[in-house]
């Protein structure tokens, strides 16, 4: 019998890089999964809840949590931070009520970062090779410290693939912009290992951390460009957009 | 207050000495720590064990606190509490008044900076001087240290070497060894004349009350040992239940913190002198300092009270990196300092620092007690930001962000009005180069993408699944095994010791007890040494060796400091010797550590004091680890002493430049002669 699966696309795939989520959907496909897409989604809350805004940030988590409790099938998420706000950060906003942390609970259970679910859970992988360069993986902060996801893209990669330091890329969600002299030397911290690593592409499993390393590329006026893991997985172009 | 901190912030990043200072901290320390854990059997099991243990602790805390204050008392040491800093200083300022002290020698201690020690005492008149090596150079140059382990971090030698030609009467030099050698020189006339000592505590035992101090230079154990009195300054939280809670404590805060397998010494204090002692202080006094701990350990930030002040999480934060100590404004920075100082000091004045950081989690991974820092840097937040103007951008923004995330209409027109917004900017290859304030703290140093003309949502996708293309599993499963624990390790304890000691700079001779005292004059020949301050143990092995020293004229001294009038003389004549001579009561092989009893005829001072420390060790009183001995015979040892010191190796600083230095304070050279 043929597995369905939720996808949350989250709002900045959704929003800024579709091509990024039908590479997520085609990934899926090739994996022998049937994809469904809840339109009813917007955003998982995380900017709200990391700026300190309980209040809202629990708001777009029930909505999150109603949204994907409609149906028991696992929710892939091709994001490490946004999977880590689904699996930790929604037990954190509703320790104190009862009643929502258990439905909370629920979905944590069966939520799943991408590279997570297809090498853990999924079976049947695609194995398109890159179209363009040589790749270095960005091991974002959420998905290998908050899931403990790391090994799973690696595997997917392959060993051709270099990896970069696991220091963080300076993004941090509001952080970037409130804190923008540090966010900037964080930044520039990884672009210089990136230019020395010799990669013309950054692969991460986390669209926001690419958003971030890709804006610093292209503002000094580098060619290097970011890729989400689906689109290498997918076999299609690097660049976001 | 944020502005104050970005200012602070601007500043550190365009200062290009201290971040190649706070580099090769972080790159140093950090390596430093992952190769000493890798000596330890299974890293995972030792956390669980030390996080257990402060767990414990946290959970009986107010039980363990009257514990502790009730064998403390009954060995003879005073307790007072301090409900804040001002009483906590008022206490010190109080003992060092009755004792008619006009000098005050400190070691480290965190506390001590958090109740603003130095000042109170300053303003009463009496001269308080630090005495580990970062602290002095911090406190002469009028700073605050930079680092809860490391204060000076902040500095280049040629700082160190500037501060030192301008203070004291000392050519310009950037040697550190002959920096350290002036330190030395001078404290140790502080160490001296001060009549009290302070000092901070690293666990207080509950069950034995004993104090458990853990120092590489051996200004701790001076100003534990020397001062009549010595004055202990705790936080509340500091206790650990038992004495084998010690061994996973001290196997994780050394690596964590320095990476060191043990620090060059460990004091457990029992008691004050005893009448048989040959020296230590004749009062001991605790001051349990709560100041914020019981409403911190009250609210939901409590876990920040496991605590164990290793500064692991300063050392590979990135965003301490790049700030340094001094930008957070507060005595304790970096992630834990984040979370303790809203925590300790109020939400008003240090709740934005919990904004200083990415939730990278690096914090969280460096702790050896599995503190959950992002966590508690988010309920910071949580507190924090209600507490915005509502006309702060950030909190607007984040209302007009959730009241269009609140369904998915609202959400698809403000997606179509943002891309209409920014297809107006100015761009570069697509990207948007510039947004208007605040956003354009990002466009400074990123470029930004335009919103997708057509969401993923209302494209045209086919979700049903397809066949794979090619065979599954490509990758291989990655091998975890650590490359540094490849050393290998001799099983015989012996073996081991003379390892481990060499590795720490010591000297190990091995040879039969028959030999025992011939090995000793030889040893005494080859460094010229003629006079040595030396144990009087009723052994017999110890008194084969001295006959053996006496014939060939060398003179041994008791080494014993008298009170009032008769110290200063004592002293001064102890500090012209240049070996002490002791036994051990015994040995650890894992780090190659010898354990010294205080007791009759048995002074501290002959293994700190001199330059060269030779130390006579029975190879049948060898242990494997420190937990072993604390399950075999520690407790009793401990129970019938009023201080003992576990010694791995010489005295040692890293306080300037990270340069490891030897013979700080205690002995430069530590020799094992080791019989059986």
């Amino acid at each position: 019998m043929t597995q369905t699966v939720q996808l949350m696309a989250t709002c900045l795939i959704d929003s800024l890089f579709p091509e990024v989520g039908e590479a997520v959907i085609d990934v899926l496909r090739q994996a022998g999964l049937q994809v469904h897409f809840p339109r009813a989604q917007t955003c998982c809350g995380q900017p709200a809840f990391n700026a300190g805004f309980g209040p809202q940030a629990r708001a777009m988590a029930t909505r999150t949590i109603d949204v994907f409790s409609e149906s028991s099938d696992p929710v892939i998420v091709p994001s490490g931070s946004c999977a880590a706000m689904l699996r930790h950060g929604y037990l954190e906003l509703f320790r104190d009520s009862p009643a929502q942390l258990a439905r909370a609970q629920g979905l944590a259970d069966r939520t799943y970062e991408l590279s997570e679910y297809l090498v853990d859970i999924g079976g049947g992988l695609p194995s398109n090779s890159l179209s363009v360069g040589r790749a270095v993986y960005h091991p974002s902060c959420h998905l290998m410290r908050g899931l403990g996801v790391d090994r799973q893209p690696m595997a997917l990669l392959g060993a051709s693939v270099g990896r970069l330091s696991e220091e963080c890329c300076g993004f941090g969600g509001v952080f970037s912009v409130e804190q923008p002299e540090l966010s900037t030397e964080m930044l520039a911290r990884k672009l210089a290992e990136i230019f020395s690593s010799g990669a013309d592409i950054v692969v991460a499993g986390d669209v926001s951390c690419l958003m971030h390393i890709e804006g610093g590329l292209r503002k000094v006026g580098s060619a290097v460009r970011c890729a989400h893991l689906a689109q290498v997985l997918a076999g299609r172009p690097a660049g976001l957009r | 207050m944020t502005v104050e901190f970005r200012r602070r912030v601007r500043r550190a990043v365009q200062d290009s000495s201290l971040q190649s200072a706070l580099d090769r901290n972080a790159d140093r320390r950090v390596l430093g720590a992952r190769e000493a854990y890798a000596s330890l059997p299974d890293l995972a099991v030792a956390r669980r064990e030390a996080r257990a243990v402060r767990r414990e602790t946290l959970d009986d805390l107010d039980m363990l606190l009257q514990t502790f204050i009730h064998n403390l008392e009954s060995n003879r040491i005073k307790v007072l509490r301090a409900a804040d800093a001002n009483e906590a200083v008022g206490h010190v300022v109080a003992i060092a008044r009755s004792e008619g002290a006009e000098m005050v020698a400190k070691s480290k201690s965190m506390v001590s900076e958090e109740i603003d020690l130095n000042r109170a005492l300053d303003e009463a008149g009496i001269r308080s001087v630090e005495t580990d090596l970062g602290e002095f150079i911090v406190q002469i140059r009028r700073e605050r240290p930079a680092h809860i382990i490391t204060p000076a971090v902040h500095l280049r030698r040629e700082d160190v070497a500037e501060t030192f030609h301008e203070h004291f009467d000392m050519e310009y030099t950037t040697d550190v060894q002959a920096m350290t050698a002036v330190a030395r020189r001078i404290l140790r006339r502080v160490f001296h004349s001060a009549q009290v000592g302070v000092s901070g505590v690293n666990f207080g035992v509950a069950e034995t009350g004993t104090l458990c101090l853990v120092t590489n230079e051996g200004n701790g154990r001076m100003v534990t040992t020397l001062p009549p009195v010595h004055v202990a300054l705790m936080g509340i939280e500091r206790l650990i239940p038992s004495l084998e809670d010690l061994a996973p404590m001290l196997a994780l805060l050394p690596r964590a913190a320095t990476g060191q397998k043990i620090t060059s010494y460990v004091s457990l204090l029992q008691r004050p002198r005893q009448p048989h002692d040959p020296d230590g202080p004749r009062a001991r006094y605790v001051i349990l300092v709560d100041d914020g701990r019981s409403q911190l350990r009250a609210s939901d930030l409590a876990d920040s009270l496991l605590c164990i002040r290793c500064g692991a999480c300063l050392n590979i934060c990135p965003v301490y990196r790049e700030a340094g100590g001094h930008a957070y404004g507060s005595v304790y920075p970096g992630p834990i300092g984040s979370v303790v100082s809203p925590g300790l000091f109020g939400l008003k004045a240090y709740g934005h620092l919990a904004k200083a950081s990415t939730l990278c989690g690096a914090c969280k991974d460096a702790c050896p007690v599995d503190i959950d820092l992002p966590s508690l840097l988010l309920r910071v937040r949580a507190r924090f930001s209600p507490g915005l103007p509502p006309t702060s951008w950030m909190r607007m923004g984040i209302r007009l962000f959730a009241w269009a995330m609140a369904d998915p209409i609202r959400y698809r027109i403000s997606q179509r009005l943002a891309r209409l917004g920014v297809s107006l900017l100015p761009r570069r290859l697509g990207w948007v180069r510039w947004l208007p304030p605040p956003l354009s703290a990002w466009t400074g140093a990123r470029d930004f993408p335009p919103f997708a003309r057509r969401m993923l949502r209302d494209r045209d996708l086919e979700f049903g699944p397809i066949a794979p293309t090619a065979p599954p599993r490509r990758g291989v499963e990655s091998a975890t095994e650590n490359p540094l624990a490849t050393a290998s390790v001799p099983a015989d304890p012996v073996l081991r010791f003379e390892q481990e000691l060499e590795v720490l700079g010591g000297t190990f001779i091995r040879c039969a007890t028959a030999q025992l005292p011939e090995a000793v004059a030889d040893v005494f020949r080859l460094h010229k040494i003629s006079k040595a301050i030396a144990w009087r143990d009723p052994a017999e092995v110890m008194n084969v060796v001295r006959r053996r020293l006496e014939q060939d004229g060398i003179e041994l001294v008791d080494g014993r400091i008298d009170g009032g009038e008769q110290r200063n003389a004592d002293l001064e004549i102890l500090d012209g010797i240049e070996a002490g001579l002791t036994g051990a009561q015994a040995g650890l092989a894992d780090t190659g550590t010898v354990i010294l009893p205080s007791g009759e005829g048995k002074p501290m001072a002959a293994s700190l004091l001199p330059w060269v420390h030779i130390c006579l060790l029975s190879a049948s009183r060898l242990f494997p680890d420190l937990k072993a001995w604390l399950t075999g015979e520690g407790r009793e040892q401990i129970d019938g002493a009023s201080s003992i010191v576990l010694i791995s190796g010489p005295s040692r600083t890293a306080d300037i430049e990270m340069t490891l230095t030897r013979g700080v304070h205690g002995p430069g050279e530590v020799i094992v002669v080791c019989y059986d």
